[in-house]
């Protein structure tokens, strides 16, 4: 395994580093809005809401990947590979993202609720100023999990022709007939970078521990 | 699109026959994860500390990369280490391996949430180590650990679709040449992901009925 | 005769089969403080949560200072359900003191306090958090503005949580079992704080479990049994021999270190 090899996939695993990220952003925003409408009481948006989250957790990603990617130029929509490879991710996750910010929703005790309810807050600001503040701090360990998730899962956006970590060492294997080394240095790459995350979300957890030790 | 119904039915075969295979490798793969995993939550538990860094390596490693790489590993790169396999059986055993390393995490859970009074009243009564395992721990912690367990099986039944990048004649590879054979390639893959819905939904549905039936033999949690 | 801040009148709240409150008649003075009593189950904490309209009653009125509160009911005992901009306003005159403290802990004791005057009235952010401030002060909190819930104890959460409710300035203050979740040591602190309120004139409606405080402070006691008003009056009419059999009974099982002071 040469510098340059090496140099060659560590580029590429900062380009799935830069896939994965912005995923997760918007899957994370657009969670928030499904698990909206998950929570509200009005059924035209529990009943889609719940519809969407049954199925991109019920389809493997790789398929939702290949029918985003032929379903965008069948119908007329002529995005650059690597968008449609991040809508893929990112509406993937975003079905398990809301399934975990419904669940911190519904864990903010109902008395600082009702205490914002005293002090004259409306509906709406009690859910900007007080419930999502918290839910998202429940539901970050969650969200760190799941941001692992899709960095792993970004390996298969190579098969839509994404030249990230996965691919390059695919492309490097073509010409170089060295799996061992190529798919271990890949595979290792993937685990440093996992593991920089968590070391991440552990920080994130600290500075929004509110006093907590 | 050309709906040309008798050349759909007369291919029919060929998807109920990859269907065959997804499930088939699903559910072997699924006793060689569920096994080995516990083999390994076992070794961690009770075995020497060396025993347990060695298996912690492995979890650590197999949770923390891509499926898609460890199956390159074992197809492409195997055969420098001596290890050919088809693409089958290169299949199960990757997805056995890598379902191990998760399924061996919710066992380790597992033997934890298992009220240690439980454990300490069958010491005092005198059973053995095995005996505990068998009597106490296994009957307990099997209940405990059935609903992730149920969500793990159908994530597993989902990386199955992974194995068509590696050349298994699954689900996802056998519709998605059909549909470029019939140049009506999203139109199959609205059957795959249609396929894949209904299957992960029913086997939630069975899951959810399996915990219901069990629920009787749920000890009270701590 | 002192004005009624609160009447309420045939108040009555099931949840499901069980019937909670039963047609409950009672009337709030003030500027002085009312103390509600009773064993556990007999509704006390939920006749103040009607009263603060977190919960809402089956049946009945509830007026603060002539207005009703919620609901209005005609003479056949029709209900109809006031708007929303109506209940908030008549809701404002009141402020709520919570058993489990519910202080926001994503927020500094300071912004807790100055929340609602920044967010609901809309005040700058320099003022908000000088009024807050002051609030705290006069509890003595000022040094742990900075400081999040977690870092506080019982008794400085519950203070704070106080401050946070007379930021508002309202007219009346109600207390739910403010300080049953405290530890022993840490309950004075905040009993006093309520007995300097009520020295400075609040009405105050208090649901409590510390019947000696409760004869000390209260003006009037309402002792509550299985959801009806079974007695009140003056602490004196209420505890003074010759008592009620229930209210020796309740006193009996019910060990209170103040209750010696009663004799």
């Amino acid at each position: 395994m040469t510098p340059t090899l090496f140099g060659l996939l560590i580029k590429a695993a900062l380009y799935t580093v830069l896939i994965s990220g912005v995923s997760i952003v918007i899957g994370v925003t657009l969670g928030m809005g499904v698990a909206a409408a998950r929570l509200s009481s009005r059924l035209w948006l529990t009943g889609p809401a719940r519809a969407y989250v049954s199925f991109f957790r019920g389809v493997p990603l790789l398929v939702q990947l290949l029918l985003i990617y032929n379903l965008l130029p069948a119908v007329g929509v002529n995005v650059p590979s690597v968008v449609a490879a991040i809508s893929g991710l990112a509406l993937c996750t975003s079905a398990y993202q809301a399934e975990n910010l419904r669940g911190g929703f519904t864990s903010v005790p109902r008395g600082l609720l009702e205490s914002a309810e005293m002090v004259g807050l409306t509906p709406w600001q009690q859910l900007i100023r007080i419930r999502a503040p918290i839910a998202f701090r429940l539901t970050l360990p969650a969200i760190v999990n799941e941001a692992i998730i899709i960095l792993k899962a970004s390996s298969l956006v190579s098969v839509v022709g994404i030249v990230e970590l996965t691919r390059m060492a695919q492309d490097l294997d073509t010409s170089l007939y060295k799996p061992l080394q190529l798919y271990s240095a890949a595979g290792l790459l993937y685990f440093l970078i996992n593991r920089g995350v968590a070391s991440f979300g552990r920080w994130i957890e600290k500075r929004m521990s509110w006093g907590r030790a | 699109m050309n709906f040309d119904y008798a050349l759909v039915i007369s291919r029919l075969p060929e998807v109920f026959h990859a269907m065959g295979v997804t499930l088939g490798i699903w559910i072997v793969s699924l006793i060689g994860a569920t096994l080995l995993g516990f083999a390994v939550a076992v070794g961690r538990r009770y075995g020497p500390r060396w025993l347990d860094w060695i298996l912690l390596a492995y979890v650590e490693l197999f949770r923390g990369t891509p499926f898609l790489i460890q199956l390159f590993l074992l197809y492409f790169g195997g055969p420098y280490a001596g290890l050919s396999l088809d693409a089958i059986p290169a299949g199960v055993v990757g997805l056995s391996v890598y379902g191990a390393a998760y399924f061996s995490e919710l066992f380790r859970a597992g033997f934890e949430a298992v009220p240690l009074g439980h454990v300490e009243a069958a010491q005092c009564a005198g059973f053995s180590r095995l005996q505990i395992v068998r009597r106490i721990l296994l009957p307990e912690m099997t209940m405990l650990v059935l609903p992730s367990a149920i969500n793990l099986a159908i994530s597993l039944l989902k990386d199955t679709a992974i194995m068509s990048v590696i050349t298994v004649p699954e689900l996802t590879l056998t519709i998605s040449a059909l549909g470029t054979e019939f140049y009506a390639f999203v139109e199959s893959l609205f059957l795959l992901a249609l396929c894949y819905w209904g299957l992960t939904e029913i086997c939630s549905g069975l899951g959810r009925l399996a915990e219901r039936k069990l629920s009787r033999f749920r000890f009270a949690t701590p | 005769m002192t004005a009624a801040a609160i009447v309420v009148k045939q108040l009555s709240k099931s949840f499901g089969e069980t019937e909670v409150l039963h047609r409950i008649d009672l009337e709030i003075a003030e500027g002085a403080a009312t103390c509600v009593i009773g064993p556990s189950g007999s509704g006390k904490s939920t006749l103040l949560r009607c009263v603060a309209f977190l919960e809402e009653a089956n049946s009945g009125v509830i007026e603060v200072f002539g207005a009703p509160l919620g609901f209005t009911e005609d003479a056949a005992g029709r209900r109809t359900r006031l708007p929303v901009s109506k209940i908030r306003a008549v809701r404002a005159q009141l402020g709520m003191v919570f058993q489990q403290f519910n202080l926001w802990p994503h927020m500094t004791a300071l912004g807790n306090v100055s929340e609602a005057l920044k967010t609901v009235r809309k005040m700058p952010r320099a003022e908000a958090e000088e009024r807050a401030m002051a609030q705290l002060r006069r509890i003595g909190l000022e040094s742990r503005a900075g400081h999040y819930p977690s870092q506080l104890s019982g008794g400085q959460q519950q203070r704070v949580a106080i401050a946070r409710a007379l930021a508002l300035e309202p007219k009346i203050m109600l207390f739910d079992e403010a300080t049953a979740s405290l530890d022993p040591e840490l309950t004075g602190e905040v009993l006093a704080v309520m007995r300097s309120l009520a020295a400075d004139g609040m009405t105050m409606v208090i649901v409590t479990h510390e019947i000696g405080f409760a004869a000390s402070i209260g003006r009037k006691i309402a002792f509550l049994d299985k959801g009806r008003v079974l007695i009140s009056g003056s602490p004196q009419e209420v505890f003074g021999k010759p008592r009620h059999a229930r209210i020796d009974q309740f006193l009996d099982t019910y060990l209170d270190r103040g209750a010696a002071m009663l004799i």
